[in-house]
Formats: C-alpha cells, structure tokens, sequence
C-alpha cells in the first residue's frame, strides 16, 4: 500500500462527460445505453486481508449527426471481496464497508470538513475504486 | 450526536473546491478563488493539506509534502536504510544520527516519563518511533505554512489532524470524531481553531497499540481523542491513554493540563473530559 493514490470518490457522484466531435449538422439524436460491471484490482488491506470493488456503469451515447456524446454513470458497487480471516476484523470491516457503500452512491452532505479516526480500509477501497473506475472510462 | 462520515479529504466536498482530475497523475492538486487543497500517499497513508487562502503559493505545499517524504525517509521502520533501523541494529550510533532523529528520541523519552511508560517507542520490543514521528512531522509542516504566511489550513494525516484559522469561507473548522464502531457515525463534533486533534484506537490499524505491561491491546476502551496544541503530544496522549485501558485512560487524560480528551469506552459511555473552548 505504499504508493500515491488518486483519490476519485467526488467522480462517482458525477457522470463522466466525455464531449468528442463538434459538428454543424443538426439531425435527429440516436441514443445508445451500454451497461456493463467493472472490477476494481485486489488490494491487500494491511494484515486484515484482500479488498475489491466492483462497479456497474451504464454508459450513454448520444449521436447528434457526428457529434457524440458520451455520459457514463455507476449505477451500482458492490465490495465482492474484503478482509475476514478473524472474527473481529469481520466485524469492522461489514461496518466499514456498508458505510462506504453508502457515501459511494449518494452525494452526502454532513458539514463536516475533517474526520479524525481511522483510514485503514477505506484507503484500499478507493484504491480498488480507482482502477475500476479507470477501467470503465477506457471503454 | 448521528452523521455520515464522509471522508472529505477524498471527496470534492462541501467546500466548493475543483473535482479531483479524473485521470490524475500520483497526487491529487486543486485549485479554485478559495485556496488549495492536495492528497498525497505518505508514510503509509493519505496525508491531506488543505490551504484556504487564496493567494497560497502552491510551492510552499511542495515544500511541505518534501518535508514529509524526507521524514519517511529517515524514520520508516519499513525502509532497511532508514536511521532508525539503523540505530535498532546497532549501526547508527546516537550521536551521529541526524539532529532531528536525536531530537524526537528525545521527546520520546520524555513522553515515556509523561505517561508512566504507556507511551514506549520500544513496546513492540524494537525501535519505532512512529507514534510521535507521525504528529510531530505534521507540527513542523504546519510550521512551514505558517512561515509562509498561510494562516488558514488543515494538514490531516491518516485521520490525525492539525488546524489553524478557518476553513474559508466557513467561520471555522468543523471535525467530526469517527465513532470507532461505526464509521457511519460520528461520535462527536469539535470545533477547533489553532489545535490539533489526535485519536487513537484498534479500529485504525487493527490492534496496534499495545499495553507496554501486558504486552496486550487493552480491551475495555475503544477509543481515546485528544484535543490540544501540538499534534506529536496530542498523538501521544491518546495513544497513551489508549493503552491504559478503560477508566484508567479517563482518569489520566482528565488530568491533562491545555490538552482535552475524549475516551469512548467498550460499553460506549463516555467520561465527560471534553472541554474543548468554544
């Protein structure tokens, strides 16, 4: 775990706009929905274990002559794979992760600026998080 | 006291700054008229700096984040190179070591003295001195913000943090304790202007800190927050207090003197130490 990550949960909440050809041609929208799952890279969560994501995103292409639009968008994550080899870390991992699965999909807004406590698992999540979402965006 | 914890260091946030770039390099940098913020990976975790200023001069984060990888460098206990593996082994005398390295030794001993022995660099038998270099490291970056002017900031270290001024445009800062049994809660909220909160539990990195006498984590507390001036003490403290264990860590952090303290007990009550000044 020791490597710079970036940290990409703000682009979860947003579709991935991806605008390509600019066109004069006004013609008649064609639209295209591709959905398909992508899956995170394991990562090793300290001594507790492995972690993955997977992730849904619908993507939409929308054809106007020659130009295109496309919008990508998670429509659903599951954590397939995450740390369990005690009872205790069972415990506060399901905890953790339900947690992050929640602020993954909604666009939360606690006013709080910072949080002092623990970083351990979430690290791996959005690492996990990262790839997958890297991974859709190349399709 | 209820919320989502959501982890603003990750997300764009409530405060209005860039979306991170969405195919980034190594670390995260944004921009906007309300200062900057960036995420970089170090000495084992996410260290945040957040700057609301809007003149900051984005080379004085570089200089905070060298800084810090110059601090991993010479403490990691994961590096075989580092000065402290080395003086572990026997390679590296004392007095030749780095100032610096003699410097936060020292401390540690003090602090060994402060808290009856319940902060050790050496209670897992060998040299580590993470427990302070963590904290102390994040003082000095906020020193560096600080000499250059910046007095609007937050440098959060793995959830350690240390605040000056106010998080603009917002009058102030406002933490949220994760509640160490479920990270959807928050177990409280402070307000701190120019302090540091530190806390220490099992939840961080499973059961690392260790009763120096039993050589056991302790098992009737869940976790210990402590509010202060310097984040290395506040660091300590906590993790000192985390290691007595129960009523013993309530009674001692009470005690304090300019540091507060929050224990959330097993049977999560709560000892009422928690003066932070409004």
């Amino acid at each position: 775990m020791r490597k710079f990550i970036t940290v990409l949960l703000t682009v979860l909440l947003l579709a991935l706009p991806v605008a390509d050809a600019w066109a004069t041609t006004k013609a008649a929208a064609k639209k295209k929905v591709v959905t398909r799952k992508f899956s995170g890279s394991v990562v090793t969560v300290d001594r507790w274990g492995t972690l993955q994501v997977t992730i849904v995103v619908r993507k939409t292409t929308v054809t106007t002559g020659t130009r295109k639009k496309v919008t990508r968008k998670i429509t659903s994550l599951a954590v397939p794979v995450y740390p369990n080899h005690t009872d205790r870390s069972v415990f506060i991992n399901q905890n953790a992760l339900r947690t992050l699965r929640a602020e993954a999909l909604t666009a939360q807004s606690a006013n709080i600026d910072l949080v002092s406590g623990a970083t351990d698992t979430s690290d791996a999540f959005v690492q996990s998080l990262q790839a997958a979402i890297l991974k859709a965006k190349r399709t | 006291m209820s919320a989502v914890v959501r982890r603003n260091e990750f997300a764009g946030g409530t405060s209005g700054f860039p979306q991170a770039p969405s195919t980034g390099p190594l670390t995260q940098t944004g921009r906007c008229a309300a200062g900057l913020r960036r995420v970089e990976y170090v000495m084992g975790m996410p260290i945040l700096v957040d700057v609301r200023e809007s003149l900051a001069d984005e080379a004085v984060i570089d200089d905070v984040f060298t800084w810090l990888r110059w601090v991993d460098q010479t403490f990691s206990t994961y590096i075989d190179g580092s000065e402290i593996n080395r003086i572990d082994r026997g390679e590296l005398r004392l007095e030749d070591a780095h100032p610096v390295v003699r410097g936060v030794l020292e401390r540690c001993d003090e602090l060994r003295l402060e808290t009856r022995g319940y902060f050790d660099a050496r209670a897992g038998g060998r040299l580590d001195p993470s427990g302070l270099v963590k904290g102390w490291s994040v003082d000095r970056a906020a020193d560096i913000l600080y000499a250059a002017g910046i007095r609007n900031f937050a440098v959060n270290a793995g959830g350690d943090i240390r605040l000056s001024g106010r998080a603009v445009p917002s009058p102030h800062w406002t933490v949220g304790i994760q509640h160490p049994r479920d990270r959807a809660r928050i177990a409280a909220i402070v307000r701190p202007t120019d302090l540091a909160v530190a806390t220490s539990g099992a939840y961080a990195r499973g059961d690392h800190v260790l009763n120096p006498y039993t050589r056991r984590p302790p098992t009737d507390i869940l976790s210990v927050t402590v509010v202060g001036p310097k984040l290395a003490t506040a660091d300590a403290y906590a993790t000192a207090a985390f290691a007595m264990g129960g009523e013993a860590a309530a009674h001692w952090t009470a005690r304090l003197p300019r540091y507060e303290a929050m224990t959330i007990l097993a049977d999560d009550t709560r000892p009422l130490h928690w003066r932070i000044p409004e």
